[in-house]
């Protein structure tokens, strides 16, 4: 079935997108008819993503690389200039930091610079290489955070403080880009059965966690409002409720 | 709460199969059962206003039902594909069915092409938990489908009835999958005589999916709900807050009422709010948005009958459904009213 009814290619740019979350919803997207350019670290897990992703008939473009390297994110953004657009850039790619995730005490400063590095200042230079592109397709980001962000969970520090700093970032676009009607969301997908679940959890069981198609509802509404109805907002993808501005 | 505690027994006859008005009565002449704290008093609808005093508050459910039914086409021939929810025109969770009155699941994989007409769906995933209902992507909107060859939900206990029949005095805005029937046996004359006796009226948005979930899980509170569009106004979250501020009463009429304001609901009140919901209103969660609520007769083991039980407490549903049956009150969307009266959790 060809969705005769899209004018135009919708273009989907997600990074982490071979695992988890950002698979899961990769997918959802691929079949929903968005063409998808993708990257991540581990090469086995890409290839077998991007295979399962093309099987929705859309084009797939996918990149080994690392979201915190200039000259991978380069890459990314030379497969979506062939495209002219990008109507949903989803980072999603984060680094945990070390495991057993550490006290803030015994938090190397090496370990807290890598994980910003991920998890904060990848997802703004993303956004800042391709303002063109999302201008030109009036465009969504998604910037995915955690209830780490807000939580002060013992060793979680790392990782949390990234990602409210992420959070910050987040809502500042959505004001700054306002007038380019470009629009930014923080995400927090919620407690998921996941490989990083799993490393934060090292050795427990963690089988009670929901799998991450739990949130395929949340994404099925995002991603039919109208974008700058919802810029600046933080949602949280398993609550009871969504809101948009009035 | 366990999935057993909402089981109840009720026999066939009390299935209301048709409206009234097919055999030339009017909406309002059905029966109304009230459940005070003082017990039960049993009533005519048009009785209502006497149950009701001045500066109560009826919120009502503005959304009108859409003829969501629709014939389709599959690789296990001819089907039904119920729609539920509405992302966007061509995004729907629907429910594919084998007939009005044979559910599913279907056994069907992802990628399912359904013909409608001449129009293409695919189902493109099952909803997470709720194993019946499935995203579904079509090559066109589906409003055309629904102009063209919907027909309301119905089930195998009721025929097909015009869509006028769905449709209450309140209905302004097509998007319900199923007719909030709460408001159905508000007639104009009933309206009236609200208005003379001081009850005021105020209008929420809750478009509602299909029909009101048998809960499979062994608790309650597990069960996953699917979202649903609702808008609540300044206006209204004014009126409701007044209300309470007065010491007089907000009176929900239906249940798809209590969800919208449970969802727009804060410690300082309710506030103006507008998105999609899938809060569960159920016997942890409480109610604490209104202190009645006008409703039908629900099912045993649905969502529907976990809200009441949340609103009155279990005992008190027991009791009302025993003399319900007792006394021979219809269940179902044509059926007759049930007013619950309480006093307030603050």
């Amino acid at each position: 079935m060809k969705p005769s009814h899209t004018v135009v290619q919708k273009i989907a740019l997600i990074t982490g997108a071979s695992r988890g979350l950002g698979r899961v919803l990769a997918g959802f997207l691929a079949k929903q008819g968005y063409a998808l350019i993708v990257m991540a670290r581990n090469e086995t897990d890409l290839h077998a993503a991007a295979k399962e992703f093309a099987a929705a008939g859309v084009p797939v473009v996918s990149i080994l690389g690392d979201v915190s390297v200039p000259r991978d994110r380069l890459r990314l953004l030379e497969a979506a200039k062939r495209y002219g657009r990008i109507d949903l850039l989803v980072n999603n790619a984060s680094d945990l930091g070390d495991t057993p995730l550490p006290p803030l005490e015994n938090a190397s400063r090496d370990t807290f610079l890598r994980v910003f590095d991920v998890n904060t200042l990848a997802p703004l230079a993303l956004v800042r290489e391709a303002l063109p592109l999302l201008t030109r397709a009036r465009g969504l980001v998604v910037n995915i955070t955690s209830d780490a962000a807000v939580g002060g969970y013992p060793g979680w520090g790392v990782y949390g403080a990234s990602k409210a700093a992420l959070e910050l970032v987040s809502k500042t676009l959505a004001a700054e880009l306002k007038d380019r009607e470009v629009a930014v969301v923080s995400v927090d997908p919620g407690d998921m059965r996941t490989q990083m679940h799993q490393d934060a959890y090292l050795g427990q069981d963690i089988s009670d966690r929901p799998l991450p198609d739990v949130t395929l509802p949340f994404w099925a509404w995002l991603l039919s409002q109208p974008p700058m109805k919802v810029s600046g907002m933080r949602y949280q993808a398993q609550a009871a409720v969504w809101e948009v501005a009035a | 709460m366990r999935r057993t505690e909402l089981v109840f027994e009720r026999p066939e006859r009390v299935f209301a199969h048709e409206p009234p008005e097919v055999r030339g009565r009017a909406r309002d002449d059905v029966r109304l059962l009230v459940t005070r704290p003082d017990g039960q008093h049993h009533a005519r609808f048009e009785d209502l206003p006497r149950f009701l005093r001045a500066g109560d508050l009826l919120v009502v459910n503005e959304s009108a039902a859409i003829p969501a039914s629709l014939p389709a086409e599959g690789s296990l021939g001819p089907i039904l594909l119920n729609l539920c929810t509405r992302f966007r025109s061509d995004l729907w969770i629907a429910e594919p069915r084998w007939s009005a009155g044979k559910p599913g699941p279907l056994p069907i994989e992802p990628g399912e092409e359904l013909r409608i007409g001449s129009a293409t769906a695919r189902l493109l995933a099952p909803y997470p938990g709720i194993p019946r209902l499935w995203f579904a992507l079509a090559d066109r909107p589906f409003e055309s489908m629904i102009a063209e060859y919907g027909g309301p939900i119905h089930y195998g206990y009721t025929d097909a009835w015009p869509m006028e029949t769905y449709q209450t005095l309140f209905s302004r805005v097509p998007g319900s999958a199923e007719m909030p029937s709460a408001a159905r046996p508000i007639t104009p004359r009933i309206r009236e005589q609200l208005e003379q006796a001081g009850v005021r009226i105020a209008p929420i948005l809750l478009h509602t999916g299909v029909s009101s979930l048998e809960i499979e899980t062994d608790t309650v509170e597990a069960q996953a709900m699917y979202p649903e569009p609702f808008a609540i106004s300044a206006d209204t979250a004014d009126a409701v807050n007044r209300t309470h501020m007065n010491g007089d009463r907000v009176i929900a009429v239906g249940t798809t009422v209590v969800r919208a304001l449970e969802s727009a609901w804060t410690p300082e009140g309710l506030r103006p709010r507008t998105g999609f919901t899938r809060l569960f209103v159920n016997p942890d969660s409480g109610v604490r948005s209104v202190d009645g609520l006008l409703t039908g007769f629900h099912d045993p083991v649905t969502s529907h009958l976990a809200l009441l039980t949340a609103f009155m407490g279990i005992d008190r549903v027991r009791d009302a459904y025993a003399e319900a049956i007792r006394a021979g009150y219809l269940w179902h969307e044509f059926g007759d009213s049930h007013l619950v009266i309480r006093q307030r959790d603050r």
